[in-house]
């Protein structure tokens, strides 16, 4: 056998001589074959390799540093590299030649590379693998911003020049380019050497994926990936210690009494319990309790809805004042960024994934720092232990039944009014809410940058067995679509929709689309198309300033020229169609549905209504460039 | 840059600090219901573009509703006193800050653009900047719908006026 590899190594058979003499030896077809990929980043010349045929968690290899970087991830289970190529990195897609664990996936953006990994990270739990060009970094970067806000795990990669030519004024490159990352990552780092590249990238990937987490960055001077090293790659078992850390015993216990003295408590919810998976026991401890839940709503603050929004219990927008359940006595925050809410007569216990977050704007008295998951069920469990069932569920029922009729009431009332706008044209949100609701799956994956269009959300179910919901708690925009294909990847056996304003669509283009036509993802993209920055124009006149005081809009309006989106995917690859009725929206999501059964994504361009104030002015500043001219040239 | 942060958030934060400025800085004149909106309508954002916008109901209606969707947590009956309130102390001429002198060109329609449309904004707004023909019927039809007390007869006479006097 140590023959046969030796041969396969130094090229004197092909792999699948080396796999078909391998079986020849007794060995089963599937292990031949891993034998045969684990090989393959070696390269010529590494007889050590041989060790490497054996399933241990720690191997050593030799290679250049492409071919470490690329076995490093491969060990620790990468499934995906996410991209755009340069002349410098070309030793990591050399690589990849021989990896086929690892799938490339390309786009045509740097923007829209990161969306499509913080999507597919957000999904799936998992890390995204950015590999861009070093002089696109900065493009990469706005979209990076969005996935250290929600902490998100991103390795982001680029091919620096060689290290002899750094601070050699090089073209492309400015002098310590990793810097620029400093204030979006957990850490960055330029690697040394070759021999570092595996060890570098170990620990990267540790501390994107260590909660708090949050996007890392290496600079990877050229050299570094061209040079030749031997070195270890280790299995993610064994530099990925998890980190699920308990709540203190004492703390959890002094929480629970407060809680079951409490005679009017509140739960506020944040991303936390998203990032921890904590939503089971988030609906358990609520339901012990009886206690009402609310989250944040608007355009910007969260990006996931870790409860489900038609429980009984979710009583919407968490508010100074809120009508139900009143001036809370014990506010529980669980996870909210915004949660701490000082108030006098109310006590307050805030547990946080991240302790930079806790007790940062308002007196705690009770604070931990804990695995929310954990925290909770530990919460719930210390409670049982501490107050006779029968009493819990007395207290439980009766406040689950005032709840309920608050938020049913609510609810009734906000599909009242949605109904009463549902008729206009162009398209209402309100409309447009109710018919998505009715038209989703249920297991829809809902991903979204939309701005004005989250007033939309009030009309839909997300969380628990309802649609899974993903956005970005700053709303950098050009996020939404590229997201999209990152959720899909993650979870291909669920629908996906995307859902974007005109602006945000703008601010990816369309080259989202163009990997979603490549890589034939099946989803659904609707721009909400309301030829405006609708809701940057309300928050600016909201201010009651000039432009408020004038009526005009200096800066938001969008629909000259008007664009038409329906063409714009046209010319990337994906079919779509424009809706200018509120009649045509069924019918065009049933086009949109076969395309998505079919294997292929499909775009609406729906055309709706400007809301809020001056929505109705279409003037902006005129200005002609051709008529400045004195030559008509 | 305001919008960097959302309402909540800055109220968040400005709870710990200033648990009273949404009431310092309470804008709206008195009447029945005025407490109700000070509160229902301070939770995300400050009272100042309420209190600067006149319109008639079914103008604040549209607004109000819109806020309920966005998250504000009124009854249907406390839908009702808002609108109430608004309407009747923030409606067309109600309560007016002293107009910005705007001086429009002689022409039939002048007298009706400075008594019908100065009653919610400032004529400023109004006959300024130049617009599209095309535009102009349409806007007084606008805001003869929301709440411009205009009869037929008179929306053509203003919108020949403007279109005549503000188009190119
Ligand atoms: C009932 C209140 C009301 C009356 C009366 C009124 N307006 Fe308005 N007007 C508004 C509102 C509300 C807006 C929208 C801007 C905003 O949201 O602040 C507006 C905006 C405008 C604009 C800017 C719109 C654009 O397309 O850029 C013009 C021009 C205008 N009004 C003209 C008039 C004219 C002409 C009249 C008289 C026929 C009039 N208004 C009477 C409430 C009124
Ligand atoms: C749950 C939060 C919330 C509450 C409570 C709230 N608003 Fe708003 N309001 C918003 C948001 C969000 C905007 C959009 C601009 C922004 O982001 O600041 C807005 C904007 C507005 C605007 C500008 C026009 C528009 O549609 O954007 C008006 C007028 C307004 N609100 C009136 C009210 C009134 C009247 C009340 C009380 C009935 C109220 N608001 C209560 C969240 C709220
Ligand atoms: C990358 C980026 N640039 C600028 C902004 C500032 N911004 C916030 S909302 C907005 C307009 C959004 O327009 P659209 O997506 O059409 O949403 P609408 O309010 O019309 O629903 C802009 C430009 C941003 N959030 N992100
Ligand atoms: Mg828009």
């Amino acid at each position: 056998m140590k023959q046969l590899i030796k041969d396969y190594l130094d090229h004197g058979i092909s792999r699948r001589q080396l796999v078909s003499g391998l079986s020849a030896l007794g060995m089963s077809g599937v292990a031949a074959k891993a034998v045969a990929q684990n090989l393959s980043p070696l390269g010529p010349g590494a007889a050590e390799a041989v060790a490497a045929a054996a399933p241990v968690a720690i191997r050593d290899v030799e290679g250049n540093g492409g071919a470490l970087f690329v076995a490093q991830l491969k060990a620790a289970g990468v499934e995906y590299l996410f991209f755009n190529p340069s002349t410098g990195d070309h030793p990591i897609f050399d690589a990849l030649v021989d990896v086929p664990e690892i799938h490339l996936i390309k786009g045509i953006q740097e923007g829209a590379v990161i969306a499509m990994a913080d999507g597919y990270a957000r999904a799936s739990g998992r890390t995204g693998v950015v590999v861009v060009a070093n002089i696109g970094l900065p493009n990469a970067m706005t979209q990076m911003v969005n996935s250290y806000k929600d902490q998100i795990p991103l390795l982001v990669a680029v091919a620096s020049v060689d290290q002899d030519a750094l601070g050699r004024d090089q073209l492309q490159e400015p002098d310590h380019p990793e810097l620029m990352t400093e204030p979006i990552t957990k850490w960055f780092w330029q690697m040394q050497s070759t021999a570092a590249v595996a060890e570098t990238t170990r620990r990267a990937l540790k501390f994107a994926a260590t909660p708090p987490c949050g996007p890392v960055f290496l600079s990877l001077p050229t050299n570094t990936l061209e040079q030749r090293a031997k070195a270890q790659v280790w299995e993610r078992s064994k530099f990925d210690v998890p980190m699920r850390i308990r709540p203190d015993k004492d703390d959890i216990e002094k929480a629970a009494r407060m809680l079951i003295e409490a005679k009017n408590p509140l739960i506020s919810i944040g991303d936390d319990i998203t990032s921890c998976r904590g939503e089971k026991e988030l609906v358990e401890l609520a339901e012990l309790l009886g206690a009402p839940v609310a989250g944040l709503t608007g355009g910007l603050g969260y990006w996931s809805k870790p409860f489900p929004t038609r429980h009984p219990l979710y009583v919407g927008a968490l508010l100074r004042t809120m009508r139900y359940p009143g001036k809370p006595d014990v506010l529980l925050n669980l996870g909210n960024r915004f949660g701490e809410i000082a108030s006098p007569g109310t006590r307050l216990i805030s547990i946080r994934l991240d302790p930079t977050g806790l007790a940062r704007g308002a007196p705690v008295d009770v604070a931990m720092v804990a695995d929310l998951r954990l925290a909770m069920a530990d919460l719930s469990d210390a409670i049982r232990s501490m107050a006779a069932a029968s009493r819990l569920k007395a207290i439980a029922d009766e406040r689950t039944a005032r709840a309920a009729a608050y938020s049913k009431q609510m609810h009734d009332e906000r599909e009242a009014l949605a109904r009463a706008l549902a008729d206009s044209t162009p398209v209402s949100l309100e409309r447009l809410g109710l018919e998505l609701e009715a038209n989703l799956d249920r297991d829809t994956c809902y991903v979204t940058d939309a701005d004005s269009g989250k007033t939309m959300d009030a009309l839909m179910s997300f969380g628990g067995d309802d649609k899974p919901y993903f956005s970005t708690s700053p709303n950098v925009l050009g996020w939404g679509m590229a997201a999209g294909f990152g959720v899909k990847l993650a979870r291909p056996d669920v629908p996906v929709v995307s859902v974007v304003g005109d602006g945000s669509f703008c601010f990816s283009g369309p080259q989202p689309l163009w990997s979603m036509a490549r890589y034939k993802a099946p989803v659904t993209v609707i721009v909400l198309n309301n030829h405006s920055y609708n809701n940057e124009r309300n928050r600016i006149w909201n201010g009651a300033g000039r432009q408020f005081e004038a009526a005009r809009d200096m800066t938001c309006y969008l629909g000259d020229p008007d664009v038409d989106y329906a063409k714009a995917a046209g010319a990337f690859g994906v079919e779509g169609e424009t809706v200018k009725q509120p009649d045509g929206l069924r019918d065009a999501f049933a086009r949109a549905k076969s395309a998505m059964v079919e294997g292929r994504p499909y775009l609406l361009d729906i055309h709706i209504k400007r809301e809020g104030l001056g929505a109705v002015s279409e003037w902006y500043p005129p200005y002609s460039v051709a008529d400045l001219r004195t030559r008509k040239v | 840059m305001r919008a960097a942060l959302p309402a909540l958030v800055v109220l968040a934060i400005a709870a710990a600090v200033a648990p009273s400025r949404a009431q310092n800085a309470n804008p709206l004149p008195p009447g029945e219901g005025r407490d109700l909106v000070a509160v229902a309508c301070s939770q995300c954002h400050y009272l100042g573009t309420i209190a600067k916008i006149r319109d008639g109901a079914a103008g604040w209606r549209v607004y109000v509703d819109n806020m309920v969707l966005r998250g504000a947590q009124l009854s249907g009956p406390e839908i009702e006193t808002v609108v109430n309130y608004l309407a009747l102390n923030l409606g067309p001429g109600m309560n007016l800050s002293p107009p910005k002198p705007v001086t429009l060109p002689d022409g039939a329609g002048k007298d009706l653009v400075e008594t019908r449309c100065s009653v919610c904004h400032d004529l400023e707004r109004v006959a300024v900047v130049k617009r599209d023909r095309r535009a102009w019927p349409l806007i007084v039809a606008d805001m003869a719908a929301w709440g411009a007390p205009t009869t037929p007869e008179e929306a053509k006479t203003i919108a020949d006026y403007l279109t005549a006097h503000f188009s190119d």
